[in-house]
């Protein structure tokens, strides 16, 4: 008879490689948002070719299963590059993950954030125009600030996705907590496993809740402008 | 001051702008009237090149421009000598009433903050809106927008003001708050384009006035000649009807 351990102890445990997770997390959020800006100013700046392999990249992404898009980087892109003489066999399936997700939170955000640059009014590119702000002045002082307020709460939706989608990538034999919580709950013949997923669930709660917390802080300082989505210019 | 040589526009088939040529002075106050879609805040536009015109010649103080290859340099330049009131203000959602004056100073003419500001503050009170530094445009109503708007456009010191319908979106109510503030402007010597739909306001103040149709300047002169003693058939029929327009209004009260 194996000995079941404590709620304490499967706490302990889980944590030991909650580092993993918010790895795989922290980088393919950061990754995926710098992605996410790169292929909207593609699309928003209309350069052909690279603007039709985003449309691709971008439905693909939002339509493949998280789970097969994680198979297809990990199982699929090597022997794949091979072909071209590009050789990365040894991708750890950590890495993997994170080409993976990133690529996914950055299709997702693609769209967000496209809809969150249209919605500013025209009128406000006109004035920095009509003034002589060049591009970068007038992309930083005016239109990035009122894309932000815009963006945000799809953005926390994307992230609470990619939060969730990390859970995924025991699949690939990564050892997160997910894939812990599946060790611990095989040790004991199944016996508790739901006390060892109800504490996974919660400590994705608990982790959600900070995302949430941190994207209403966001909201909280751009709310002053009091932006109408940019459909009504206001005023009369 | 202002020179414009045979200005063409046109969007796909329909041509906008059928070469207008146009003269103005140092401390000019031109006013263009006519109906509506016949190109007349299309050529404020055009002439900072927030539409591209597809042809024409323009001089501008110091600057020489063919629209046929104009390049960025000049663009900013053009901009940069010139500034617009826009009908629906357009003023900056994400900054204040007084950051709204201050910036371009700051980003287009790298003004100390200090310098921008009491700029800034003196504009503020000339437009009676000092009050207001600390509010965002969203809080002002469409009137004070607008004299926000007047004030960060003379904040840069332009060569020349373009003002495009400037009293078209406000209630009747606020109409007047704005004129007078126009009209303080153009007695301070700098020279203006305005588009309105104002007549009285377009009497009075102008020295020039530019009646359009379909995209050509049907006839340009002193208001009393315009609006008195017009001898073109079609500027007398387009006052007639807008006259016969505001009296019936009148009457109606």
């Amino acid at each position: 008879m194996v000995e079941a351990p404590s709620t304490i102890d499967i706490i302990s445990l889980l944590l030991q490689v909650a580092h993993i997770t918010l790895y795989i997390l922290i980088i393919s959020a950061v990754l995926g948002l710098l992605l996410g800006s790169f292929l909207t100013m593609i699309i928003v700046k209309n350069i052909p070719i690279l603007k039709q392999l985003t449309t691709v990249l971008s439905s693909f992404t939002r339509s493949v299963p998280i789970i097969i898009q994680l198979f297809i980087v990990y199982y699929a892109i090597p022997p794949l590059l091979s072909n071209f003489g590009i050789n990365v066999s040894n991708l750890s399936a950590v890495a993997a993950s994170i080409v993976a997700l990133t690529l996914y939170h950055g299709g997702y955000l693609t769209e967000v954030l496209r809809a969150a640059y249209k919605a500013v009014d025209k009128g406000q590119h006109e004035a920095a125009d009509s003034f002589g702000y060049t591009p970068i002045q007038k992309f930083f002082r005016i239109i990035l600030p009122q894309v932000v307020p815009v963006g945000l709460p799809g953005w926390g939706n994307a992230l609470i996705h990619l939060i969730h989608d990390t859970s995924l990538v025991f699949a690939l034999g990564v050892a997160d907590i997910m894939g812990r919580a599946e060790l611990i709950a095989a040790a004991s013949y199944g016996m508790n496993q739901v006390q060892v997923f109800i504490i996974v669930a919660v400590i994705y709660i608990v982790v959600t809740f900070l995302s949430d917390g941190l994207v209403r802080l966001l909201e909280k300082r751009t709310k002053k402008y009091k932006l109408d989505s940019g459909l009504n210019a206001g005023g009369a | 001051m202002l020179n414009i040589q045979n200005l063409k526009l046109s969007f796909g088939e329909k041509e906008v702008l059928k070469g207008v040529d146009l003269n103005v002075n140092k401390g000019d106050v031109v006013t263009f009237i006519g109906p509506s879609g016949t190109g007349k805040t299309t050529i404020l536009k055009c002439i900072n090149y927030l539409v591209e015109p597809h042809e024409g010649q323009m001089q501008i103080g110091d600057i020489n421009i063919d629209f046929k290859n104009i390049n960025k340099k000049e663009t900013l330049k053009l901009r940069r000598n010139t500034a617009m009131v826009f009908q629906q203000f357009n003023l900056f959602k994400n900054k204040t009433v007084l950051e709204n004056v201050m910036d371009a100073q700051i980003a287009v003419q790298k003004k100390s903050k200090k310098e921008a500001y009491d700029k800034s503050i003196d504009l503020l009170g000339k437009v009676g809106l000092l009050d207001k530094e600390k509010d965002y445009p969203s809080k002002l109503s469409g009137g004070q927008q607008q004299r926000v708007s007047i004030a960060r456009a003379l904040a840069v010191e332009p060569d020349i003001i373009l003002f495009d319908e400037p009293t078209s979106s406000l209630d009747p109510e606020l109409v007047d708050e704005v004129l007078k503030v126009i009209e303080r402007v153009a007695k301070t010597g700098v020279t203006i384009l305005l588009v309105t739909h104002e007549m009285d306001f377009a009497r009075k103040i102008s020295n020039k006035v530019v009646f359009m149709e379909k995209g050509k300047v049907v006839e340009e002169g002193p208001p009393q000649q315009i609006f008195e003693n017009s001898q073109n058939e079609r500027t007398k029929k387009f006052l007639r009807k807008f006259y016969a327009k505001t009296n019936e209004m009148v009457e109606a009260k």
